[in-house]
């Protein structure tokens, strides 16, 4: 003991001892403060289970808040079998997207409607490689993980006011869901994740372009 | 342990190098607790599916920042901290592995490491990052005699 501050000298079984008291502590203070807080309000904390995050979709955010604003802003649709009209305007053919703070998942009905109107932005969250090969036409290409390397892309993205819809290589697409988040954080509005994505919209038989340039080579 | 130069074998260098792991893991720590809900979505990223079911996602972000919060104030107090050394360069070395494997499987997002505040992406940067401190936990893990 010839420093007050450090006792290195420990080895073998005072060692793992040790390693294992360390270990033990912070499971239990972490497991144990996670219960007290959602003691305190099971809405804060963790769940126990993880379960990935899922983004509501338009129908549901728009229902949520006609049922929370009765006879407010949004209408009740007046036809529920045709998309197009459900929280829509009936000019345009293109629904009012609400601002929810989140991305919202939209269908492709929706999306052809938004495509057809020239009513919101496209974003390519794919690769350069696969945009070239084929994308939306008009859409952005704006691959994830250069937004993650350089968040400037984000900043200098300029939306116009006009809703977002990211979309990206189908499946669970992680990377448009990744890039809605990244948009909503820099402060963008109205922002879609359109989850079908490239399989579903090429084999569709809607407009497709082909190059590295919006509107196609 | 021997094989290192002499001026790492110094007490003092020692006693730097549990000091700033100390640091190192309370910020770390500090930083995942005051967002869980943001370190297991990065947890999320890192795809650990083949390894650890998706389920158990928040209970490794439960219980890692305080893991690492415990080791840091261990070495910072020097209470145990040969032991406090040992666990805080085996936890760097399985969030190495984790991000040699989201390289290698070309994932890329950001890792979370320091919380929301001090984020990096995944990459050869953050690589060597944590290798530097992998290494600064060798030296305050080196024992006394």
């Amino acid at each position: 003991m010839d420093r007050w501050w450090s006792d290195g000298s420990e080895t073998g079984s005072r060692l793992w001892q040790g390693i294992v008291a360390i270990a033990a502590t912070g499971c239990l203070l972490g497991l144990a403060q996670n219960a007290l807080v959602r003691h305190g309000d099971p809405k804060s904390g963790l769940a126990w289970r993880y379960t990935p995050p899922k983004l509501d979709s338009l129908d549901d955010v728009v229902a949520a808040r006609s049922d929370a604003q009765p006879g407010g802003s949004t209408p009740l649709p007046p036809d529920m079998n045709d998309p197009l009209q459900i929280g829509g305007s009936a000019t345009s053919g293109v629904p009012d997207i609400p601002d929810v703070g989140r991305p919202i998942q939209i269908q492709i009905s929706k999306v052809k409607a938004f495509f057809d109107a020239k009513a919101a932005t496209i974003v390519d969250a794919r690769e350069p490689a696969e945009y070239a090969e084929g994308h939306i036409p008009g859409a952005i290409n704006m691959p994830y993980d250069q937004v993650v390397t350089d968040p400037e892309r984000l900043e200098e993205f300029d939306p116009q006011g006009k809703p977002i819809i990211v979309y990206c290589g189908g499946g669970t697409c992680e990377l448009s869901m990744s890039l809605g988040f990244s948009l909503v954080n820099a402060g963008k509005k109205k922002v879609l994740v359109y989850m079908g994505g490239w399989p579903e919209w090429s084999t569709s038989g809607f407009a497709v372009a082909k190059g590295a340039t919006p509107e196609g080579a | 342990m021997s094989r290192l130069p002499a001026f790492l074998l110094h007490p003092t260098a020692r006693r730097a190098a549990q000091i700033v792991a100390g640091l190192i893991f309370l910020a770390s720590a500090l930083g995942k607790i005051a967002d869980l809900s943001a370190f297991s979505s990065s947890i999320h990223n890192f795809h650990l599916e083949p390894f650890i079911p998706m389920a158990a996602t928040n209970v490794l972000a439960m219980t890692i920042p305080w893991v690492e919060l415990v080791a840091g104030l261990a070495l910072l107090a020097g209470v145990r901290p040969r032991a406090a050394a040992f666990v805080y360069t085996a936890l760097l070395a399985v969030f190495t592995i984790g991000v040699i494997a989201a390289m290698a499987r070309g994932l890329s997002f950001d890792c979370g490491c320091f919380g929301k505040a001090g984020a990096g992406p995944v990459g050869a940067k953050k690589l060597a990052e944590n290798l530097v401190m992998m290494a600064v936990g060798v030296v305050a893990a080196v024992e006394r005699r």
